[in-house]
């Protein structure tokens, strides 16, 4: 059976059932738990330092540059060039092409 | 003497082919850039034509052709269909310019760059 | 003689196309209702066809078709002469691609091009590009190649403009036309040098009699360089974020498999013509460098953007890195005795690699431009909460999202799984950058989830979209299922011919 399951390099289906056995394990832990806790009313809100949540639920999500905000900002030294070498420019476009083409034909002259 | 004559239509080419890419690296104007690919178009199918040539020998039709040799016919119909296919590609692209030029108001392309990073 | 539809059937993978590209507008005059069947049909005929096609080579095996031979499936002398198409392994995996993100697209195209004007036009288009892409594919006849090389350009770039918003579309479409034009004429240049040099234009006769000369190294170093740029690797990449941006959203998984069929060619054209006459360690190398040259900065240029179409477009450059980089393992490999150990496994993770990551790109595309469809806009720093309405679209998101990410069980991770151990016993130091590339993968995804799918209704979508646009996507996510529950009966079966068919053996 399990060499079935396990013949070549990983098999999903029993990657599935280690992940459904977790999971019903889980919820048999669950299901330990006391059945006489309620639920507050504030479930789902988000926590800022004890302050009431904003009212304007914009406010509430963090989104587009700010996520990983401080992994690009740590990587500006290196992200920015990269940035500023993508001009949009049709002209540096073909300029790569024959570069590439240049150093692809000197590779393959000098090795191959 | 003989060899540089036949030589000549390759050092054209080169000639053809340099001059259309110098073209499209330098000019800013997209109508010229567009000239440049042309430019380079004539250039390639001028390597293909001259590829065919053969001295002394005649076109390649069948139909009641002379006893004597003929030049290479696949480069030529590979030419007529790059001919074809270039007019194809150049009218979109002029007709993409013109169009560009009325959304942008520009030509250069230093300042249709607005997709970019 | 009777004509026997089995064999002649990479012929009608691209004739059945190209006869209804030019039915369409005819039955648009018809009834609109007409032109969408008639355009469905079409579709699905050729998918048929592909379907034919691969179940024989799958079954028996492959074999070439020559255009005008006097005797079916006999190869002679002249058959050289003629254009040859062939169909083998691995033309069936590059035609399953293309067939399967060609459904998605064309089912998705009905309910999201909707109110468009001229869209027989479209149609059109769709099925010129989709003869364009398979004929690349199949055909050994280099001249023909560039044909339909241009054909792919002329089709994809119409589809690109075809909804022009403040001039955006058309001005990544006329970088995409002026760049694939320029390296369409270096490609016929080349194609010239090697027909100069062997009088002939089929990819195994010239096999037969390259000799790696001066003008086979450039016509080599052209041909790399073109079909490279027209499969957006770094650094002729830039023109693949624009133009995957600003195509209209139904189509812009269609425009990425046309750059994934120009790498099906290129890898073609390497293994059959130039194997025997070049040093395969050393060419090996180059397909490595340029596989880790897009794998970095596809995914380093993705951490800066913040429209999800453009988020997506750079993370399929960084996947095409891997597919060079194991391709290129494998090549290398092929010389000394390192090809039995892990160069055929390094081969079949990049061909798995590739058809996985048609479909989930496909995927990943369709519902990004479901969010613009629903909301209006792609910009991440305005979009929130769409789980709330979008439920399907989240999910559908959320498969494709994981599998480009690579993480278990879904099919994305299988082939980069064989990825990782081939390149490790080539050099651990290429596995370690894959695995990194790979988790940047997994948080940018992770950003786009949250940042789209994630937090309060914001209340920007006017609700799901519509059930022919899911059907598409349900479709696209049904195989890439598929691919991840049965990956070892997906490899043996579908991706073990294709490496056979390029003539490696141990």
């Amino acid at each position: 059976m399990i060499d079935i399951i396990l013949k070549d390099m990983w098999s999903p289906i029993a990657f599935i059932l280690v992940l459904v056995l977790t999971a019903l394990v889980a919820y048999m832990f669950y299901s330990l738990g006391n059945p006489a806790y309620k639920r507050t009313k504030h479930k789902g809100e988000p926590f800022i330092s004890g302050n009431a949540p904003p009212k304007d639920v914009r406010l509430i999500h963090v989104g587009g540059d700010n996520v990983f905000w401080g992994f690009t900002h740590a990587l500006r030294k290196y992200l920015d060039p990269l940035v500023k070498g993508h001009t949009g420019i049709l002209n540096d476009y073909v300029y790569w092409m024959v570069i590439t083409m240049a150093l692809v034909l000197i590779y393959v002259y000098i090795l191959i | 003497m003989n060899s540089l004559f036949y030589a000549l239509p390759f050092v054209m080419v080169a000639v053809l082919i340099i001059m259309g890419l110098y073209t499209v690296l330098f000019k800013r104007n997209l109508i010229k850039m567009i000239m440049g690919v042309a430019i380079i178009q004539n250039g390639v199918n001028l390597f293909l034509v001259s590829l065919a040539y053969r001295e002394g020998y005649v076109a390649p039709i069948w139909t009641s052709a002379p006893d004597v040799d003929m030049v290479l016919p696949t480069p030529h119909a590979l030419t007529l269909t790059s001919i074809v296919i270039g007019v194809a590609t150049t009218a979109l692209m002029l007709s993409f310019v013109i169009m560009l030029k009325k959304h942008y108001g520009t030509t250069d392309s230093h300042e249709t760059r607005r997709c970019k990073e | 003689m009777s004509l026997d539809l089995v064999n002649a059937s990479p012929a009608f993978i691209l004739g059945i196309p190209l006869l209804f590209a030019f039915l369409t507008p005819l039955a648009d005059r018809i009834s609109k209702e007409l032109r969408d069947a008639v355009f469905m049909i079409g579709l699905l005929l050729t998918v048929l066809f592909v379907a034919v096609m691969s179940y024989e080579v799958f079954t028996a095996e492959g074999w070439a078709y020559v255009f005008g031979a006097e005797e079916t499936g006999e190869i002679t002398r002249f058959s050289f002469f003629r254009i040859m198409f062939v169909a083998d392994g691995f033309a069936a995996l590059a035609t399953i691609t293309v067939a399967i993100t060609a459904l998605g697209a064309g089912i998705y195209s009905f309910a999201f091009m909707e109110g468009q004007t001229g869209m027989e036009k479209f149609y059109t288009l769709f099925l010129l590009t989709l003869a364009g892409v398979n004929g690349m594919i199949l055909t050994a006849d280099l001249f023909n190649l560039f044909v339909w090389f241009e054909v792919t350009s002329i089709a994809s770039c119409g589809l690109v403009a075809f909804i022009n918003y403040k001039g955006k579309s058309v001005e990544a479409a006329l970088k995409y036309m002026f760049i694939s034009v320029i390296g369409g004429l270096f490609l016929l240049l080349s194609i010239g040098l090697l027909y100069g040099e062997y009088g002939i234009l089929n990819y195994f006769a010239i096999a037969e009699s390259v000799n790696g000369g001066v003008v086979d190294r450039v016509a080599l170093s052209i041909i790399l360089v073109v079909l490279g740029m027209k499969a957006s690797s770094v650094p002729m990449h830039m023109w693949a974020p624009d133009v995957y941006t600003e195509s209209p959203g139904a189509v812009t998984p269609f425009i990425a498999i046309t750059s994934l069929g120009s790498l099906f060619v290129l890898f073609r054209i390497l293994f059959v013509v130039f194997r025997y006459s070049v040093s395969t360690a050393a060419l090996g190398g180059l397909l490595i460098i340029l596989g880790l040259l897009s794998m970095f900065v596809g995914v380093s240029m993705a951490l800066k953007q913040s429209d999800v179409k453009r988020l997506i477009a750079y993370l399929s450059v960084s996947q095409i890195g891997y597919m060079l980089l194991a391709v290129g393992v494998g090549f290398s490999t092929l010389e000394n005795g390192d090809y039995a150990t892990f160069g055929a496994l390094a081969l079949e993770g990049g061909f798995f690699h590739m058809i996985n990551d048609g479909v989930y790109k496909a995927l990943l595309f369709l519902s990004a431009a479901a969010i613009v469809y629903s909301t209006g806009t792609r910009n991440l720093n305005k979009l929130g909460g769409l789980a709330h309405r979008m439920p399907y679209t989240t999910m559908f998101f959320l498969i494709g999202g994981l599998s480009i990410a690579g993480i278990p069980p879904l099919s994305g991770f299988s082939s980069k799984l064989l990825i990782y151990k081939s390149i490790y016993l080539y050099h651990p130091i290429l596995a370690i950058i894959a695995l990194v590339v790979s988790i940047i993968t997994f948080a940018l995804i992770g950003k786009v989830f949250y940042n789209a799918f994630l937090g309060p209704d914001l209340g920007l979508s006017k609700g799901e979209v519509p059930t022919t646009m899911l059907l598409a996507m349900g479709i696209l996510t049904a195989v890439v299922v598929v691919f991840s529950l049965f990956p070892n009966y997906v490899v043996a079966e579908i991706v073990v011919p294709a490496v056979e068919a390029l003539g490696v053996t141990a």
